[in-house]
């Protein structure tokens, strides 16, 4: 696999994690995190990500990476949220 | 008037979504396992001389030569395998449909080998490649249903155009909340509306996904269809004409003589020269004593998204070595092309390699969980609950519907009964291999049987109960899976056997997962069967109504 690949898809991971935090509906921590500086942050990492994947692929096998690592994140984020939470109430 | 649309396309959501939900459940889960098709197919086919390894191409030309004076029918369409894999034969291998017979039919469909001997000589005959992945495959194609025939595609079809409906209608009724709720997934005592946020982050987040393989899934049913009229509309029923060979009322040329065809290394030079970045892997000839032969050189372009699963192709004059077309070649194509490449691309999963397939996965899988969640999420609306004040507590929980109990029985029948299904045919590749005539046949006996008597189960034992035997069924006959192949290593003797390619063994590692998650999902499902909420469909206490 070529390691621009690797990179882009780590780079893209945490900004879809400051993105995610920034929701109010957001469930991994009590608080969501500050909107605006958490979504420029995020933001910032998808462009270096997108970047570092547009290194390795042409431009359009690129941005299917992108959106499909994006949509993948994003299904997963509120189910790992929700699972400490639904575990508890089983075991109630 | 707002809730009033909001109300019909909730209905048409919903009754879209129940329809359509259980074939695409299968259609779905089969896809999933379809992505791997290539290290499923080296995991099942048994070791052999005639597989595993790749030809010398100094031998092709010879090898070409005497298969073609033995067998003049193969000089149609032959292939030969640059790659050495176990699933992968080191000749030439061509395939013969009976007169008559669809072209998606793999049933039907004869398999021919021929290799080159230690003297020189060419040994050619039938061979019966594991039709395993073809079974799995036409699951995913046609919903589930037996035969890829044009029937069962259109069925396929009518599905597809539901599922559209269901995604379209689904966003316009959660519009109103979309941003307000996204990402919101809601546990509590409400078991609706977790059940809806669970249905909801998933059709709303992946919705680029699902469309695409909702409109591509739709144009596969029924391109011929498109075509025909797309032929009366602009072509004036002369399309095909258009692809006649020219002067061919003249008569016949007369047969060439594939001798003097460039060796493959020539041919493969003038593709690299090409196209530098993209990767052989087979030689597909076609005609090659016609006035039109032509060489289609298949592979990818790691860089570059591919125009077909197997890849993408170039086609090449093995007379002259001229380039006859690019219009399939992966990274090298028009603009035209290439944005009807990246629908098929984008179906497929055929960029970005292994870690985009691993995406496909388990995208694939929450699809077949948005499916069952949303008949999950119908039988929740409509179950009978106990009143709050408890005074009826007495008289126990109140019946359940029909209706509810056997949609409940159905869903679970036939989504873990396709299931377990699948998982007992991958087994049975190795299990049965030798031991009976017709392998393939028995592959969708085995599929099939497995399947209803699932559905039959469900309905007679109820979707509680039956939800656990069937969830410990499913984990059984998965972990069987890696353990047949243990056991291949463990008693060579037994005949069993495994590979020691990655490939392979992450056929085993997957199954191993997969088994993993079945148990725990039994588990969990057998305690809220015994513990949960009596006025639940879901639990051992609920009672039945007429």
């Amino acid at each position: 696999m070529n390691p621009f690949i690797l990179i882009g898809l780590l780079a893209i991971l945490p900004g879809c994690v400051a993105i995610y935090l920034a929701s109010p509906n957001q469930c991994w921590l009590a608080r969501p995190w500050p909107a605006r500086r958490a979504r420029i942050a995020g933001l910032l990492l998808w462009i270096g990500g997108l970047a570092a994947l547009l290194q390795a692929l042409q431009p359009a096998a690129a941005g299917f990476v992108f959106s499909h690592w994006l949509m993948l994140l994003f299904v997963l984020f509120p189910y790992l949220g929700a699972w400490p939470e639904w575990r508890r109430r089983v075991h109630q | 008037m707002r809730s009033e649309f909001i109300r019909i396309y909730k209905s048409v959501h919903t009754w879209t979504g129940i329809v359509a939900g259980m074939a695409l459940f299968i259609a779905f889960y089969a896809g999933v396992i379809t992505l791997f098709k290539a290290p499923l197919a080296r995991w099942a086919t048994p070791p052999s001389n005639a597989y595993g390894r790749a030809l010398s191409l100094d031998e092709v030309p010879a090898l070409i030569e005497r298969t073609l004076q033995q067998h003049p029918a193969a000089g149609r369409d032959f292939q030969l395998q640059l790659k050495a894999a176990e699933h992968l034969p080191q000749g030439l291998s061509w395939q013969l449909h009976p007169p008559g017979a669809d072209e998606h039919d793999h049933a039907a469909t004869r398999h021919y080998l021929a290799t080159l001997q230690a003297d020189g000589s060419v040994q050619a005959g039938e061979v019966q490649p594991s039709g395993l992945t073809d079974l799995i495959d036409t699951l995913h194609r046609v919903v589930g249903l037996p035969l890829d025939s044009d029937p069962t595609r259109w069925v396929m079809g009518v599905i597809a155009a539901l599922y559209a409906m269901a995604l379209v209608s689904g966003v316009i009724v959660l519009l109103p909340s979309l941003l307000k709720d996204l990402f919101a997934l809601r546990v509590g005592r409400n078991l609706k509306r977790m059940w809806l946020d669970a249905h909801n982050v998933v059709g709303i987040i992946s919705l680029p996904f699902h469309l695409v393989m909702a409109l591509t899934a739709l144009v596969f049913a029924w391109h011929d269809g498109f075509y025909a009229i797309q032929d009366r509309l602009i072509h004036g029923g002369q399309w095909g004409s258009a692809f006649a060979i020219r002067g061919s009322t003249t008569a016949p040329a007369a047969p060439r003589d594939p001798a003097a065809m460039l060796p493959p290394a020539e041919l493969l030079g003038r593709v690299q020269a090409q196209a530098p970045g993209f990767r052989p892997s087979a030689l597909q000839y076609l005609n090659v004593t016609g006035p039109r032969a032509a060489v289609r050189v298949w592979g990818d372009d790691p860089q570059a998204h591919s125009p077909r699963f197997a890849g993408g192709f170039v086609a090449i004059d093995p007379y002259s070595g001229k380039i006859v077309s690019t219009d399939f070649l992966p990274g090298s194509q028009s603009l035209p092309n290439a944005l009807i490449a990246s629908f098929f691309a984008l179906h497929f999963g055929t960029y970005g390699g292994t870690p985009l397939q691993w995406m496909y996965f388990l995208l694939g899988l929450a699809g077949a969980w948005l499916f069952y969640g949303g008949n999950l999420l119908w039988l929740e609306t409509r179950r009978a609950k106990a009143p709050r004040n408890g005074n009826d507590a007495a008289a126990g929980p109140p019946p359940q519907r029909r209706n509810v109990r056997w949609m409940a029985a159905a869903t679970v029948g036939v989504c873990l009964g396709a299931v377990c299904g699948i998982s007992l045919s991958i087994v049975a590749a190795k299990w049965l291999h030798g031991r009976v005539a017709d392998l393939n046949g028995w592959h969708h006996a085995l599929y099939y049987a497995t399947f209803f008597s699932a559905v039959a189960w469900a309905f007679w034992r109820g979707a509680a109960h039956a939800a656990v035997h069937l969830l410990w069924l499913a984990a059984a006959f998965t972990l069987a899976i890696p353990a047949t192949s243990l056991l291949g290593w463990c008693l060579p003797a037994s005949g069993l056997w495994v590979h020691a390619s990655m490939a392979a063994l992450g056929v085993d590692v997957t199954a191993l997962a997969g088994s993993l998650g079945f148990a725990w999902l039994a588990r969990a499902t057998a305690q809220r069967v015994a513990h949960g909420p009596a006025d639940s469909i879901w639990s051992a206490r609920s009672t039945a109504s007429a």
